[in-house]
């Protein structure tokens, strides 16, 4: 007997919305054909992650008002979706989310007669291994997660992910992030394995590394690392490379690093999930945001690395040539992108996570 | 004997005792502090809200203008509201019949009634979700008009509200002297009478309490509003939880500060207005 | 108390809108998740029910006992102090004039209807490290302490957060309470110590108990709190069972640990009862 299971309500709701679609059809056309969508769009997406005017824009543009709702990690985001979906057009899902949400049907394909904006798009970033032939995703922005530090606070050069698993020079001053798949793939990088390993010896030893390491932390930070760096609460911090970037332009003493170890390198994606009411008011605003103005508009705001060819033609120097947003190649070159490794791996990792964090 | 001819300390008269008022001073500074300082902080230019910088009244105008959290403080009060008024009225309704009636597997009946109050609310806040995702309740709800939409929550509200109420209002319940309600029917009163003339007078400090939790719990409920919300019901702290994560903004606090102003003014008419009434003590 | 045939009509008025709304909006959504905690994820999204008690097992593994025993007594010291700040706040405003009483009432609620979120945020900005107590000790000469990312910061964090759940009760039942008895006790040579000892506190014992039961327990299941004043070692088994439900998306598990802590919720519960009974039967 099936407990639980999507697809039955699924079926059973695409069963009801059937009989409505057959009532009224009877006498007018469907709601859901496609010119009498709604003018509305629901954004599903990450706080201060879009650009001052984009919505507003768009709403210009087409008519199609944008409502946004924000969730705080792709956990949020996967654990909305999974019961099916509330009612949201458009997501952001990270790489790795991206291809569980994939695998689990809970995203729509694209339809790319409809996104003629995907010719401005870099090259390298017009195919991916987790959405192979970008057949339901398009990339938004990407990035790297480091070490965001103070430079008066700490003494010669932080280029290693030491300073904040083993080190005790910083202890009660350091801050790790609050997510499973973060910490333990970069204290993966540090003691030189893929971040993606699933060798249940070599993440012994990490969860090892990282119960003897905690007694530096001061504490694990839910995303607001940067807050904690610019309040003086912490000296070092892993963190996003934007959301630092974004203190930084308000504190000169705060900096920003990629590991020589390496890093993760994620990238976030725009893409449709399963059941959107209005999948055509998406598409448009799935090609609005890759128009190069829109955004170049968008990454002048949040500091994040554009996928965008065009737009970068639009952006200035101090931009391009920030390496904390474009990181030079050595630096590329040791950073991975994190892959979704199945229901197994993520319950494992789980546990080492819980008995790190009561230790 | 001469310690009663002076005002203020006879023996019961522990109000005027000077180690309480020291301790409510204390106590109280403890409570407010907080909140003083995000109300102080309402009036920072600094945008991260973390260092004073300056005064300014664009956080006002800013939480003003901005229609999500206009939204969401809407959506919020009006689930705050009728649910409320809905678990008050069963809550007192369970006390009464929990209070007045003797019947058949009544403790377990009891403990089932707690179990919304013992049960941690994410495993409510998911087993309402598997519910309404089942009974196609929640795709149901999703294309109704305002403020129909919100009819998910409001149930899931009510469901954890009014178990509290019944505690509240039953714990009252317990100090009523019984006599009073057999000579109102030795003196020809009905039921009814009764129950509108002797007994909810007495009730009504317990419901008044109960209905300020109730509206309280449901007001700051975020984990099962979370879970049951979706993007046209966003709630007030659903709405702060996804903004509050990069650090609380001055705006938050400017639409706190109006949230606290418009609860205080709306508390001080309610009590304004019970007030007059006599309540007959046991 | 009437027995329930005595009058039917009146009964049944009472008891089934209650009712109805329990069931259909409680145990229902319950007896399903009980139904999950017994089974098996089969793919990403859906499980299946298989009877299985793996689920179970797995929860009495050492590490998630131990998170459980560390979230009782963090729960039960919390409780302690907002029962001792709680109850002479309660008893000082039944006992100032009556004009005082809604203000004093009105002062205690009013956090309470502060987005728990912005309170905690509020905490961290008066306690951390470069906070306003740190601040003003510093003008003494004083610290700066570290008062925040400890287990003491998230029992504070929960005082701070649960207190009107304890006054509201108490003042209900301290209200009530026959002050003739207060007078005769001490007419009677008691001092003020023995009449709060003997008469007071066993009078208002239905109040402390409502008040403790409805602080313990969302204390017991809290997540929000900890998360966020908790330091690195801050795990209640409230985090654990919001981990099953998001990042490790393992619902059976998650359904599991959750009526684990139902267990321990009605054991705390159990004993309170007998308590309650044995109080009972020294005092009458």
């Amino acid at each position: 007997m099936p407990v639980y299971c999507p697809g039955f309500s699924a079926r059973r709701r695409s069963l009801l919305k059937g009989l409505g679609a057959l009532g009224v059809g009877l006498s007018f056309m469907s709601r859901h054909s496609l010119s009498a969508e709604e003018k509305k769009l629901n954004f599903y997406n990450w706080d201060t992650y879009i650009g001052d005017t984009t919505l507003a824009d768009f709403e210009k543009a087409t008519g199609i008002a944008v409502k946004m709702d924000l969730f705080a990690d792709n956990d949020e985001l996967f654990a909305k979706l999974k019961a099916g979906n509330p009612g949201y057009d458009v997501i952001v899902p990270t790489n790795d989310n991206l291809e569980r949400m994939i695998k689990a049907n809970m995203v729509m394909p694209l339809d790319m007669a409809k996104l003629p904006n995907f010719k401005n798009l870099d090259a390298v970033f017009q195919d991916a291994a987790f959405d192979p032939g970008r057949k339901h995703s398009v990339p938004y922005l990407w990035g790297t997660v480091g070490i965001g530090f103070r430079k008066s606070k700490v003494e010669g050069t932080i280029d290693s992910w030491k300073v904040l698993f083993e080190d005790p020079k910083y202890a009660g001053r350091l801050a790790l992030l609050d997510d499973a798949k973060i910490v333990i793939g970069s204290a993966l990088k540090y003691i030189g394995q893929s971040l993606n390993s699933t060798d249940p010896a070599v993440l012994k030893k990490v969860e090892e590394l990282l119960i003897a390491g905690k007694k530096n932390v001061k504490v694990f930070a839910k995303d607001n690392g940067q807050d904690l760096l610019a309040s003086g609460d912490v000296d070092l911090t892993m963190e996003y490379n934007g959301d630092i970037l974004q203190v930084m332009t308000e504190d000169d003493d705060l900096s920003y690093v990629v590991p020589t170890e390496g890093a993760e390198m994620w990238q976030d994606c725009l893409a449709i999930p399963t059941g959107a009411p209005r999948p055509e008011n998406a598409h448009a605003f799935i090609n609005f945001i890759m128009d190069p103005q829109t955004e170049a508009g968008i990454a002048k705001t949040v500091q994040y690395a554009t996928p965008n060819a065009e737009a970068k033609k639009l952006m200035d120097k101090t931009y391009l040539e920030n390496p904390a947003i474009f990181p030079p190649a050595e630096v590329v070159a040791k950073c991975e992108p994190a892959l979704y490794l199945g229901e197994d791996v993520t319950k494992s990792r789980d546990e080492v996570w819980t008995r790190v964090k009561a230790a | 004997m001469a310690e009663t001819l002076k005002p203020g300390s006879g023996p019961l008269d522990y109000g005027n005792r000077l180690w309480l008022k020291i301790l409510f001073v204390a106590i109280f500074i403890a409570l407010y502090a907080p909140i003083a300082t995000l109300i102080a902080f309402s009036f920072n230019t600094d945008k991260r809200g973390v260092v004073w910088r300056g005064f300014t009244w664009d956080n006002y105008e800013k939480a003003w203008n901005n229609v999500a959290l206009q939204e969401a403080l809407l959506n919020s009060l009006t689930i705050a509201f009728i649910a409320t008024i809905i678990a008050t009225i069963i809550g007192a309704m369970a006390a009464l019949f929990l209070w007045r009636f003797r019947f058949p597997f009544k403790p377990a009946y009891e403990g089932v009634m707690a179990l919304p109050i013992v049960i941690p609310e994410i495993c409510m806040g998911v087993s309402l979700l598997l519910f309404f995702i089942y009974t196609g309740m929640m795709g149901w709800s999703v294309g109704m008009p305002w403020p129909l939409n919100l009819i998910n929550i409001i149930i899931a509200h009510v469901a954890f509200c009014f178990p509290f109420v019944a505690v509240v209002v039953r714990s009252r319940l317990v100090g009523f002297n019984r006599q009073l309600e057999e000579a109102s029917k030795d003196l020809g009163a009905s039921e009814w009478q009764t129950f509108w003339n002797v007994i909810l007078p007495f009730m009504m400090p317990g419901l008044v309490a109960g209905a300020l939790l109730a509206f309280t719990l449901s007001l700051d409920d975020f984990v099962i509003t979370f879970f049951t919300s979706g993007p046209e019901t966003v709630t007030f702290p659903v709405k702060v939880y996804s903004l509050v994560r990069r650090g609380v903004s001055p705006e938050i606090n400017a639409a706190s500060t109006v949230l606290i102003v418009i609860t205080v003014i709306a508390t001080i008419i309610a009590m304004k207005l019970q007030a007059p009434q006599k309540t007959g003590e046991g | 108390m009437d027995s329930w045939r005595g009058n039917l009509r009146v009964f049944w008025t009472l008891f089934t809108p209650g009712t109805f709304w329990l069931l259909i909006f409680f145990i229902i959504p319950l007896a399903w998740m009980f139904g999950i905690s017994f089974s098996e994820k089969t793919s990403i999204t859906e499980t299946e029910f298989t009877g299985t008690l793996a689920n179970y097992i797995r929860s009495f593994d050492a590490i998630y006992l131990q998170i459980i025993w560390k979230s009782i007594w963090i729960s039960v010291l919390a409780t302690v102090f907002c029962l001792l700040l709680a109850y002479p706040i309660a008893f000082g405003i039944c006992f100032v004039p009556v004009r005082w009483k809604p203000l004093l009432l009105l002062l205690v609620i009013l956090p309470f209807w502060i987005n728990l979120l912005i309170r905690t945020y509020a905490l961290i900005a008066v306690f951390r490290s470069q906070g306003y107590l740190n601040l003003v000790l510093g003008w003494v000469g004083l610290g700066p302490f570290e008062m925040l990312y400890n287990d003491g910061a998230v029992i504070m964090g929960l005082v701070y957060v649960y207190m009107p759940f304890m006054v509201l009760p108490l003042y209900a039942t301290i209200e009530r309470l026959d002050r003739s008895y207060l007078e005769a006790s001490l007419d009677l040579g008691g001092s003020q110590f023995q009449t709060f000892w003997k008469v007071t506190l066993p009078l208002t014992m239905p109040g402390i108990i409502t008040g403790i039961i409805l602080v313990f327990i969302p204390c017991l299941g809290s997540f929000l709190t900890p998360d966020m004043l908790g330091g690195a070692n801050a795990i209640m088994i409230g985090n654990v069972i919001e981990r099953q439900f998001k990042s490790a998306n393992d619902w059976p598990f998650g359904s599991a640990l959750s009526f684990l802590l139902m267990y321990v919720t009605f054991a705390a519960l159990a004993l309170r009862a007998y308590l309650a009974a044995r109080s009972k039967g020294v005092d009458v």
